[in-house]
């Protein structure tokens, strides 16, 4: 079993839509996925029509795994299950503050589903917090999408500063550029110029497109509703690219 | 993982209610329903059911696509353009080598259809989320049709389900176990008899011998008589081998307990089923040849092509003719009546006109078994370097006897240690059988020599040769394997198994 976090420390880059696009796909190429909304906004789960329960039981998520597999819902789709967020995941990260071990505990439980998963994947909140040491611990892969503009530049050069001073293993992240506009001088050069300098990006850009905004109206993956459009076109893409990374 | 209710599955109390079930459903779930799939499915099996009785289903769906299902589940789908009646037709994959595994030489045959009608559904909630998949399978088959419907559950929708399941109660029966194609194939009676497995023959320790040959031989010669269509038809090579086997246990066991029977009668029966049994020899030997074909042409280097295309197609051109008059004695009515009158003989009622006859059945087998025991011993122990090849033939024909008299009356003897000694038995008879193989195909290659035909005769020699240093090899390993069957072990085993009970009522006539 692997497990990939979509992960950035700046909202609004595409996060969500990656984990629900790269689950779908994952699913699709026959792995038995499961998506795990730690954002409490709980987009994911929305584009997937998946409500949470009402209990809070958010306090229990760092317990044990089999407070995990109550919550566990099917998808409309084959192979990929869902754990929805809850508004009381907010509070993980005072959670994880006040127990032991802490940073290794979001592996430790994630190891229970190695039987019934092929694929697990983290759709992160946007911080640097307890939360986020946790998953870095916890995954094989950090999926981080990065629009290429300066602001974005900078936000990734502090993740892989604080990869640097925490000494978590570089070669986890794995990053792409996200919601690109071609043509913007801007994103052309900053795509440029980061692909040279990081050898951490995958040659997959994902488009700054409508139909990836529509997600929320369809509730669905863009491949549902948008099968031959470009902004689908690029998450199959980025997911053969990813399920190689994965193999090897 | 978290507990996951089952799929379940009802028969519909009424065929065509599903429209109903779907309308009772929509005032709880908003439900989207797929328009019908029709499909027919032909199901293939060999002559013995292998696939069945090893829980396989061969099907074909489509035009071209085979697939091979375990337990229920497909495992495997080959498309195929050409026709397939044997497992090499089939390109490589998991579907293929399981066919080989199963089936070996048996010949594929259509052996029932069904006509699927499956019509999908979900049902959704107020998000419109999938909470419960559903589906009617209408099933048309054999004499009957059905109309079932299946409710799937999603991991987390377990109110969901349960909400549907008691809004369909009312519309359904009680629910049935494994629903799946194997079920629908037994619910529709769409099975051929040879699935079903045959009765099995009761024999109780205590009943008369006569009684018992009787029931067994009828039961046996019926078996083989089975197999007669197939041979005539020429479907596989199996079918004639089948029925061969049968009519060797027949006359073996009439052979072995021929005291039990009144002396008249078997001196007829024997001659009859000699005379039937002589008429298929030389297609068998045919068969066997043609069967190892591959193996020959391994055996010999390049060069020799010529000479066993040649060889091959004399033997092909006899096949066909010696197959032709098989099939046409076998439909025949001297053949029809020949074996009716071995029936009609053997099915009367016991005469007890020997002495054996009215003994009870286990004691006599017993006494029987170690005899023939005995003998063989005494046979072992006079083989040395001089003993004729015909010799070590003749006490392989005597394991051969051994073997069957054990298996006939199998059930009467403890399970374990009977199923052991047949195991070592059996390692003897292979080792002794092979022996005998490469003497027969010497002789039977010999018969083509033909030094007119400078090609043939030197693939010919080659095989010879070949083969006649296989036997000289095959001399020792089969001395070897008497010395280690027959062991002091053995005997105190047969001594043990055999020899304990009261024979004082069997006397000495065995």
């Amino acid at each position: 079993m692997k497990v990939i976090a979509c992960y950035s420390m700046k909202g609004g880059v595409g996060k969500t839509a990656t984990s629900v696009n790269i689950a779908y796909w994952a699913a699709k190429s026959g792995l038995k996925t499961l998506l795990i909304d730690l954002d409490p906004q709980g987009a994911s789960s929305f584009y997937f029509r998946v409500k949470p329960s009402k209990k809070q039981w958010g306090e229990r998520f760092f317990q044990a795994y089999e407070a995990l597999l109550k919550h566990i819902k099917a998808s409309d789709f084959e192979n990929l299950d869902i754990i929805p967020a809850h508004l009381s995941f907010r509070n993980f990260d005072s959670l994880l503050s006040g127990l032991k071990k802490r940073e290794s505990r979001l592996k430790r439980i994630l190891k229970g589903f190695n039987k019934d998963y092929d694929l697990v994947i983290l759709d992160c909140p946007p911080s640097i917090s307890h939360l986020s040491e946790s998953i870095f611990i916890a995954s094989d892969i950090v999926l981080v999408p990065v629009i290429p503009t300066t602001l974005s530049e900078r936000t990734y050069e502090q993740l892989l500063d604080f990869f640097k001073e925490h000494k978590y293993p570089k070669t986890h992240i794995t990053s792409f550029f996200s919601m690109v506009q071609s043509q913007k001088s801007l994103h052309k050069a900053t795509i440029e110029g980061m692909s040279q300098r990081y050898k951490t990006f995958l040659k997959t850009t994902i488009p700054y497109s409508a139909d990836i905004e529509k997600m929320g109206e369809h509730k669905a993956p863009v491949d549902v509703f948008a099968k031959s459009k470009p902004a689908n076109l690029a998450y199959s893409e980025l997911w053969k690219e990813i399920a190689k990374l994965i193999k090897s | 993982m978290n507990h996951l209710p089952s799929t379940l599955t009802w028969p519909l109390k009424v065929v065509t209610c599903s429209n109903d079930i779907l309308l009772s459903l929509q005032v709880k779930f908003t439900t989207d329903v797929c328009p019908p799939a029709e499909s027919v499915h032909q199901f293939y099996d060999d002559f013995d059911s292998h696939l069945w009785r090893s829980d396989h289903l061969l099907c074909k769906s489509a035009k071209t696509d085979f697939q091979l299902y375990q337990n229920d589940q497909l495992i495997d789908t080959i498309k195929t353009a050409r026709p397939v009646q044997f497992w090499w037709h089939f390109s490589e994959g998991l579907l293929r080598s399981k066919l080989k595994k199963l089936t070996g030489l048996r010949a594929i045959l259509p052996i029932a259809s069904l006509d699927l009608l499956k019509t999908s559904f979900l049902l959704r909630n107020c998000d419109q989320k999938i909470v419960v998949r559903g589906s009617f399978t209408q099933v048309i088959g054999g004499s009957a049709t059905h109309c079932y419907l299946t409710l799937e559950p999603l991991r987390g929708y377990q109110k969901e389900f349960d909400r549907a399941v008691n809004i369909i109660q009312a519309s359904v029966l009680d629910s049935v176990n494994d629903f799946g194609l194997k079920f629908l194939l037994l619910s529709t009676n769409s099975l051929p008899a040879q699935n079903k497995l045959p009765e099995k023959i009761s024999i109780d320790k205590t009943m008369e011998i006569e009684r018992a040959v009787r029931v067994m031989a009828v039961a046996m010669l019926n078996e083989a008589q089975r197999n007669v269509e197939g041979v005539i038809s020429d479907i596989d090579t199996e079918f004639l081998h089948h029925y061969r086997v049968g009519f060797r246990k027949v006359r073996s066991l009439l052979a072995l307990l021929k005291k039990a029977l009144p002396v008249t009668m078997i001196a007829h029966l024997r001659a009859e089923l000699s005379i039937i049994a002589g008429k298929t020899n030389k297609l068998r030997d045919l068969d066997v040849f043609l069967l190892e074909q591959e193996r020959y042409r391994l055996m010999l280097p390049v060069g020799f092509e010529n000479g066993l295309d040649e060889l091959y197609k004399l033997i092909n051109s006899q096949r066909k003719r010696e197959k032709n008059a098989v099939a046409t004695y076998l439909a025949s009515e001297a053949y029809q009546t020949r074996i009716s009158v071995c029936l009609q003989a053997l099915a009367e009622e016991p005469m007890f006109e020997t002495t054996l006859a009215a003994k009870p059945v286990l004691a006599v087998v017993k006494k029987l078994l170690l005899k023939r025991y005995q003998k063989m011993l005494s046979m072992s122990r006079a083989i040395n370097k001089q003993t004729t090849d015909e010799e070590i033939h003749q006490l392989r024909i005597e394991f051969k006897k051994l073997r069957y008299l054990i298996e006939f009356f199998v059930d009467l003897f403890p399970k374990k240690r009977v199923h052991k000694l047949l195991a070592e038995i059996k390692k003897v008879q292979t080792v002794l059988g092979d022996f005998n193989d490469y003497c027969v195909q010497i002789d039977f290659l010999t018969a083509y020599m033909d030094h007119s035909k400078i090609e043939l005769t030197k693939a010919l020699s080659g095989l010879i040769a070949i083969l006649h240093q296989k036997l000289i090899e095959q001399r020792i390993t089969a001395e070897a394997a008497l010395v280690t069957f027959f062991t002091e072990e053995m005997t105190i085993e047969f001594n043990l198994q055999y020899g304990a009970e009261s024979m004082e009522k069997v006397g000495e006539s065995v």
